[in-house]
């Protein structure tokens, strides 16, 4: 492992070892996917959530995700890539975002599930990116991290409201326990080479087990507190919280983070590239 | 199941002092802070406050006496350190929670 903590930084991607500079870029690629996707998926509740104030919160963090997602794409022109292009041009199979945005979200409590659980997994990999040795990619991070906390704290606390109410705790449990082990998985093999290489590199602070950890004991005393834990498959042990099943990585492609490479429906995929309006994208 | 209303307070600049912009119905306090800056996301804040309307003491309007456990809450209430950014301290006891 090379010394890194002493390293230079990387103000520009072509100084970034070829090999390494493949893996940030999926990284950033999958990021940016999720996050245009999760816009979406808030978006659909923004006129039909429970209340105004709460549709209101949709619509904000739709705008934060999709913010999030056109900043990361940007970033990707220092790699080579054009970012209107990733936008609006690619097939399904091209995307890099999670299966579990693939679809509609059924209910408000899988959004709220989504939320606590995906949402947060997402804000736990760009916080391992705060110190990261690519100058452009850590400047960007920390607004992001902190519209991140107000999605935390609407998910948690609806959590607690639907999880304290007989009909919908049913609804969150199945939802959690569907979203928890996809959210554990995609942060990737313990041992993957494109994680390890970001490692090395001190490109990301955290290897997967490191950020599945994390996830864990974030979301771990909330689900305690609500009495949820064995219900979704979680454990609490002396040392920490920890994923009682087993991950299924068979069909997993590192580069997407997901089991194969089949990737958003078509309504999605028209949504999100903006197929309906194409004739009036400008240059 | 009815939610509580809070209302909310917010100042664009330290110099000024917070004003009452609006008010969000939300189901505890955590859920009235993400709704209150998500709802009234119209300028780039200095400052914002959420206060539960049932904390707010009616004065002159209407003929107000609190029960003993109103009182008792609403001590304990100011007595504590508050978000100490907006002064006030020396009205909360120099912002040691009581």
């Amino acid at each position: 492992m090379m010394e890194a903590t002493q390293a230079p930084a990387f103000d520009h991607a072509q100084e970034i070892p070829e090999e390494v500079r493949t893996a940030l870029r999926d990284l950033i690629l999958v990021l940016a996917d999720c996050k245009r996707l999760l816009g979406i998926r808030y978006a659909d509740f923004i006129l039909s959530a429970p209340t105004l104030e709460s549709g209101i919160a949709a619509a904000s963090m739709a705008q934060d995700e999709w913010g999030h997602s056109r900043l990361s794409y940007a970033l990707l022109a220092d790699f080579g890539d054009e970012p209107k292009s990733l936008e609006h041009d690619r097939g399904p199979e091209d995307y890099r975002s999670s299966e579990l945005l693939d679809e509609p979200v059924g209910s408000w409590a899988e959004l709220i599930a989504l939320g606590i659980v995906f949402d947060t997994a997402l804000a736990i990999q760009y916080s391992a990116l705060l110190e990261s040795r690519y100058t452009p990619l850590r400047n960007r991070v920390q607004k992001m991290i902190e519209e991140e906390r107000f999605h935390f704290q609407h998910a948690a606390s609806w959590t607690r409201r639907l999880a304290r109410s007989g009909e919908a705790r049913q609804e969150l449990i199945d939802a959690l326990t569907r979203i928890i082990p996809v959210s554990l998985r995609w942060f990737g093999e313990a041992d993957g080479a494109g994680a390890r290489v970001l490692a090395e590199h001190r490109l990301v602070v955290g290897s997967p087990d490191g950020l599945r950890e994390r996830l864990l004991a974030t979301i771990g005393p909330l689900l305690r507190e609500l009495e949820l834990l064995d219900r979704v498959g979680i454990a609490d042990e002396p040392e920490g919280f920890r994923f009682a099943g087993c991950l299924d990585w068979s069909g997993w492609d590192a580069a997407s983070r997901r089991r194969g490479r089949s990737g958003p429906d078509a309504d999605t995929l028209a949504r999100v590239r903006g197929d309906r309006n194409r004739p009036f994208l400008m240059d | 199941m009815r939610e509580p209303v809070f209302e909310v307070f917010a100042r664009k600049a330290r110099a000024e002092p917070l004003r009452h912009i609006g008010y969000v119905n939300a189901l505890d306090i955590d859920l009235a802070r993400v709704y209150a800056w998500s709802t009234y996301d119209e300028q780039n804040w200095f400052e914002m406050c959420v206060v539960p309307r049932a904390a707010l003491v009616p004065v002159n309007r209407v003929a107000y006496e609190a029960t003993p456990e109103t009182k008792l809450a609403l001590e304990r209430f100011v007595r504590t350190a508050g978000t100490g950014s907006y002064g006030g301290s020396e009205v909360a006891g120099g912002g040691e929670a009581g």
